[in-house]
């Protein structure tokens, strides 16, 4: 055959077919070496991409623990709530489905637009993440959103747990709202949280999240590159980390508080658009009822916020989300114990001691008037806090000196936290010398010594240290932390642990001194001649209790020249403050009306119609079955 | 007649069918894997193809080679009108026109084409001696017989069967001698034609492609994706792999067209560094083994044949891993034997069952 290899070129060829085959084998060792590359050095990075696509970890939520009171009524809790998602792969009709959830959640066209939006530009595999259309869907609108599903692909509702507060405005600020982890706070490496999760922002809700919070699970598993759950499990088998961790629940907050004298409080309150009142217990401290006014709902809070519900209360006057129970204010004369104590204590007076007490003093270039103009003449100790004598506390704080004033009220628990520390509570205020040299115009003069001892001047005091203040006076000078905590116990009810009350300070008083104040404090509910708290008043029962009327600018001029104050902001601000029975004190009860009027018209019947309610509602208090509860007492006519 | 056939038998070369054996086995295998996730039954149509085409070898191997030669125009015509032909009718599937669909069964005439051009240019290399060396004026034809064919590929689109074509032609002109002048004129030519051909030729994809291997990780979701998550399969496979079916990027959807393309990357995956060696080395013991085939066969036409089917099985090779391993840009090319397909398997069977006939017919020296 022609075409066979003549030898010679033969050898060319298979010269080349080697040099063709060393080519080869070149190229398998680079493939090798390159295999070598990704597969031994990089091999654990490329692992752990592999690991990053394939394996989720899921968050299992931990349900929070709830809030009982004192009867184990529930005050917080969680109910189901339900979410719409919509996931934009499976969406044939978007323009058909936002229509139809456009009528059905009432979306408006920012809503809309902002999810036609990811519906048609989501691309690659986002198209398979879930968008949520709209959080907290009631169960009516569950149900047409059930009738949509029949006829759109793609939309699917979740049950999550949505906090609810079965009281709602009754307990507001005490119990507080969850919201958003603060954007500041430092993200806790390690500990794994849902995406949407909600945490304390304000009141128990807030002070306690450790303990309500419980400790989230959470699951792996795996996913398939359009994030789904895959069908095939054993790729887990990868990691040899755990692969599920089960959520803690929460534990459950016990309160000392009454669900029901919550209520009975804002009652009492109603007429009033901004204020505080406290109920306590001057036995242990226990706070059986804390409201603030104007109150507002935290499932709202806690929810999906209305924005024209933020907006009415941002624009509220009053201000609805300041906790007024624990915020400080000017005290008036419900100061005026403070002092009577440091008179007795300091031997400056006695009780039956009398002063002339007209109706203005002159101290150094200043007059210092009365609330009285005509004066009280000559009075003693329990007159003069009946009758709340302005002149005679003028004397005596100008005898006390402003610096040994601050030494009893500080021993009343004034000026410091009562230890509740939710809301941003005040330490208030106790002036002293130091205090005024540092920051007064012109330094210390001692007329303030004389203003502050009728609870004017710069003193402040919060609600809640009133009537823990009154309560030492009540329980013989013990001076309680606030108790709202009674225990923590597991969501099946074993308690883990128990609050006992809190001594954390004494008045020191001799018991005489107390007696002697308590005696003026009766006198101011009792004596229709001259108390100024008589509308505080319950027939046959002893109640010691003090007006306070403070005024938060200089009034004196425009008081007497009969101007009305017609602004809220400069009206006055009513306090009241009292315990009952005086034999057996039970309740320290504190009313406080931020530029609400007098103590004695406005704050003093409040405390009285909360002492009756309480009496004939929650637990007779009263040794005499005081049958008429809710017929208020005539007035006798007594004026401040 | 059966002496003669009898030392034919004893000549064949039993290595090469040994490897060609245990590629199909370990592609069955690998399928196999796939087909967990994906609940089908690939590996099965795989093995019925092999079957199929160790059929189709035995007979490429018994009608003497030589026949071919003489057939070779007419094998290349029919290649040329199948490759017009699928320009028109083919089914389009994302975009390019690749495949004739008989309903059940699919032909990729540019598979087949690949077996007709290494013919017609063994054929022309046999016909046209140039024992003093090849000029560049005696390779228009040969420029003209891989010329037609590529256009036509590149029509459909299908980058990688083009340069399939080149580079067979290419690799079998380099088993060829040459006039000095004209080889350095054809290298320089080549490296003008880079950048023409990246401007006139490439499409804007395939430009895409080719940037993304430079720099994957630029659109994770884009063109890069294919080649980053199958980098990611390839070494989270580590040394040992994570073991048979367990691949996470296949079962996880995380790695594309797993059953063809990439699946190199499945097996790295899941057999590691030692899986891929063991195929490699099966790969080069077939393709050195072609060579070895070429170096002693009787004629030069069945030298060439032999060369071309050994580029053939090459630059798949080449390709296939190197798309697989980030080294060159991603290309629709199959891996022989290991890839699904019963084209590319009657293909490589076929070109096997004409390496094996050149062996048993081959000079003894």
């Amino acid at each position: 055959m022609s075409d066979v290899y003549l030898d010679s070129s033969a050898i060319g060829y298979r010269l080349r077919a080697q040099r063709l085959m060393v080519a080869v084998v070149l190229v398998f060792l680079v493939f090798i070496g390159r295999l070598f590359q990704l597969q031994v050095i990089e091999g654990d990075s490329l692992k752990r991409s592999s690991e990053e696509n394939f394996i989720r970890t899921a968050v299992l939520p931990a349900d929070r623990g709830a809030i009982y009171d004192r009867d184990l009524n529930r005050l917080a809790g969680n109910k189901p709530s339900f979410e719409v998602f919509v996931t934009p792969a499976a969406v044939k009709k978007p323009e058909a489905l936002l229509a139809g959830l456009r009528d059905v959640l009432d979306l408006d066209a920012l809503d809309v637009d902002r999810l036609r939006e990811k519906l048609i530009e989501q691309r690659g595999v986002w198209r398979y993440q879930p968008v949520r259309v709209q959080r907290d869907v009631d169960r009516a609108r569950v149900a047409r959103v059930e009738a949509l599903r029949a006829q759109f692909d793609g939309l699917t509702i979740q049950v999550k747990q949505q906090r609810e507060y079965p009281q709602g405005e009754t307990g507001a600020h005490l119990l507080g709202y969850l919201g958003r982890p603060p954007v500041d706070a430092p993200a806790e490496k390690g500990v794994r949280r849902p995406d949407d999760l909600l945490v304390g922002r304000f009141g128990l809700e807030q002070k306690h999240e450790d303990v309500l919070a419980g400790r989230h699970g959470f699951e792996r598993f795996v996913v398939n590159a359009r994030g789904g759950r895959s069908s095939d499990q054993r790729a887990l088998g990868a990691v040899d980390d755990i692969v599920r961790e089960a959520p803690v629940a929460g534990n459950d907050l016990v309160l000392t508080i009454d669900a029901d004298v919550q209520a009975l409080l804002l009652e009492a309150l109603a007429n009033y658009e901004s204020g505080a009142a406290v109920l306590l217990d001057p036995r242990d401290g226990s706070i059986i009822g804390m409201v603030s006014k104007p109150s507002y709902d935290p499932n709202l809070w806690s929810g999906r916020l209305p924005a024209e519900v933020k907006q009415a209360i941002d624009d509220n006057p009053y201000k609805p989300m300041i906790d007024k129970s624990v915020r400080s204010f000017f005290p008036g004369s419900v100061y005026k114990v403070v002092t009577a104590l440091a008179g007795l204590e300091e031997a400056l007076i006695t009780a039956d001691e009398e002063v002339d007490s007209p109706g203005a003093y002159t101290f150094g270039n200043r007059v210092f008037h009365c609330h009285k103009l005509s004066g009280h003449g000559e009075i003693d100790l329990s007159e003069a806090m009946a009758a709340s004598a302005d002149v005679y506390f003028y004397k005596l704080g100008e005898r006390l000196g402003i610096d040994k004033l601050a030494t009893y009220a500080l021993r009343f628990g004034f000026g410091r936290k009562t230890g509740l520390l939710i809301n941003g509570e005040s330490a208030g205020l106790v002036p002293t010398r130091a205090f005024h040299d540092e920051n007064t115009p012109g330094g210390y003069q001692f007329g303030l010594a004389l203003s502050t001892a009728i609870g004017q001047g710069d003193a402040r005091t919060s609600p809640l240290q009133m009537a823990i203040a009154y309560a030492a006076l009540a329980n013989g000078g013990q001076v309680f932390a606030p108790r709202v905590l009674d225990r923590i116990q597991t969501s099946d009810g074993k308690t883990v642990a128990r609050y006992a009350p809190q001594v954390v300070g004494r008045l020191g008083a001799s018991a005489e001194h107390l007696a002697d104040i308590v005696k003026g404090l009766e006198r101011a509910v009792s004596d229709t001649e001259i108390g100024t708290a008589t509308l505080g008043g319950i027939e046959g029962v002893r109640i010691a209790g003090k007006t306070g009327t403070a005024q938060v600018r200089d009034i004196d001029r425009a008081r007497y020249a009969g101007e009305k104050v017609k602004d809220f902001r400069e009206r006055d601000h009513a306090w009241f403050a009292a315990f009952a029975p005086i034999d057996d004190p039970k309740l320290v009860v504190v009313v406080f009306l931020e530029h609400g009027g007098t103590g004695g018209k406005d704050a003093a019947p409040v405390a009285r119609r909360i002492l009756e309610a309480y009496q004939a509602r929650i637990e007779p208090i009263f040794p005499v079955a005081s049958t008429g509860a809710s017929t208020p007492r005539t007035s006798a006519g007594g004026t401040e | 007649m059966n002496r003669n056939s009898a030392a034919s038998l004893a000549r064949m070369d039993w290595s090469l069918l040994l490897a060609v054996v245990l590629i199909g086995l370990v592609g069955v295998y690998n399928l196999q894997s796939t087909s967990i996730s994906t609940g089908s039954n690939i590996h099965l149509k795989q093995f019925y193809w092999l079957s199929f085409g160790t059929v189709m070898m035995v007979i490429a191997a018994s009608v003497d080679y030589r026949h071919l030669d003489r057939f070779s125009p007419f094998f290349y015509a029919l290649a040329v009108i199948l490759l017009a032909l699928v320009l028109g009718i083919g089914k389009e599937v994302n975009g390019s026109r690749r495949w004739f669909d008989f309903g059940p069964v699919s032909l990729q005439p540019a598979e087949v084409a690949k077996l007709s051009i290494i013919a017609a240019l063994a054929s022309w290399f046999n016909r046209v001696p140039r024992p003093a060396g090849y000029t560049l004026r005696d390779l228009v034809p040969v420029a003209a017989l891989l010329g037609v064919p590529m256009f036509l590929i590149l029509q459909e689109p299908d980058l990688g069967h083009t340069l399939m074509v080149l580079f067979i032609g290419l690799s079998m002109l380099a088993y060829e001698k040459f006039d000095r002048r004209s080889l350095m004129i054809l290298v320089l030519t080549a490296v003008v034609m880079v950048p023409v051909g990246w401007s006139f030729i490439l499409r804007d994809y395939q430009k895409d492609r080719i940037l993304t291997l430079l720099d994957a990780d630029v659109d994770r979701l884009g063109s890069g994706w294919h080649a980053l998550q199958a980098r990611v399969a390839v070494g989270s496979g580590g040394l040992l792999g994570k073991g048979h079916g367990l691949g996470t990027q296949v079962a996880g959807g995380f790695l594309p067209e797993n059953h063809t393309d990439f699946v190199f990357a499945n097996l790295a995956e899941e057999h590691g560094l030692i899986g891929c060696a063991f195929l490699l080395g099966l790969y080069m013991w077939l393709i050195v083994g072609a060579l070895r085939v070429a170096g002693q066969a009787r004629d030069k036409f069945g030298g060439h044949v032999a060369v071309g089917v050994a580029a053939l099985i090459f630059w798949q090779v080449f390709m296939n891993v190197g798309m697989v391993l980030s080294l060159i840009p991603v290309t629709g090319v199959t891996l022989p034997l290991m890839s699904y397909g019963g084209s590319s398997i009657l293909t490589v069977m076929v070109a096997i069952g004409l390496l094996v006939n050149i062996s048993m017919r081959r000079t003894v020296f």
